[in-house]
């Protein structure tokens, strides 16, 4: 079954999780040519479209693997009410600002990261691919460490849990380090 | 496993209420007797806040590299790759 028309938010989850590329693929094939097309009617241009709809791809992939996803109708159904929602919420909002100071880019669907936030996200891009690979896939991907063990090619669930947190450590000594000890205390 | 490593452990099973988690008032109770503790569940929260943002941004990136390879690079992208072409072309730099 494709994944636009899962309307199971387990097999949704699981899909995501087994093979992410495809899956969002299939998704954005399927339905961003709807979004386009009804942001285009109502007075978006081509890059709105393609925010919005990428702020409600983002929104689905997080409920769905959270496990917090309700489904009443097809995954792909759900993405364009969500992308519709998130494009006339947007239209409000510039509505509402003076010409002057209308943005080029949509609002940011998730607040702006503070600073430590932004301190873990700089040290994060700078690491090395193997931690950079296991602290996402497990802490945002939520990815099982069993496939994360897999496909990273650890010999083990034990040692694939041994380097996520050596790789957590590092990434906590590094901020501590950029920040001082009053923000990450220890 | 090294101890600092059981620590780390131990906070995020209970910070993402891991299945060896404790009861609520059992680790309320833990945080009083050890100001340290608390701490470090404070800073691994704030890791946890700075990972989603990371995530965030690669799932982004992810996203755009879909929309790329489905409906080609954006419009504001072709003068870009003409001038391209015309300084290959001519041997401009």
């Amino acid at each position: 079954m494709s994944a636009f028309s899962l309307s199971d938010p387990a097999a949704l989850r699981l899909a995501l999780l087994a093979n992410r590329e495809q899956v969002l693929t299939e998704l954005y094939a399927h339905a961003f040519p709807l979004v386009r097309q009804h942001v285009g009617r109502h007075g978006g241009s081509a890059h709105d479209a393609q925010d919005v709809f990428q702020d409600a791809l983002l929104l689905l992939y997080e409920r769905a693997v959270g496990g917090t996803l309700v489904l009443t109708a097809s995954a792909s159904t759900y993405l364009v009410g969500i992308a519709r929602n998130l494009w006339h919420h947007e239209q409000r909002r510039r509505a509402r600002l003076p010409h002057e100071t209308l943005p080029d880019h949509l609002e940011p669907l998730a607040p702006e990261p503070v600073e430590t936030e932004v301190a873990v996200l700089d040290y994060v891009a700078r690491m090395g691919e193997k931690c950079k690979r296991i602290l996402l896939d497990f802490y945002y991907f939520q990815q099982p460490l069993a496939q994360i063990t897999a496909s990273h090619g650890y010999g083990s669930v034990r040692s694939a849990t041994v380097q996520k947190f050596k790789c957590l450590e590092r990434l906590r000594q590094a901020v501590r380090a950029a920040f001082g000890a009053e923000t990450l205390t220890a | 496993m090294r101890p600092e490593l059981e620590r780390l452990q131990h906070i995020e099973e209970q910070l993402l209420r891991g299945p060896a988690a404790q009861p609520a008032a059992e680790w309320q109770l833990q945080l009083l007797l050890d100001p340290e503790l608390q701490a470090d569940a404070e800073a691994q929260q704030q890791l946890y806040a700075g990972l989603r943002a990371a995530g965030r941004r690669q799932l982004r990136s992810e996203l755009a590299g879909i929309h790329t390879r489905l409906y080609g690079p954006p419009p504001e992208a072709w003068p870009h790759r003409v001038a391209s072409w015309l300084r290959g072309a001519f041997g401009r730099n």
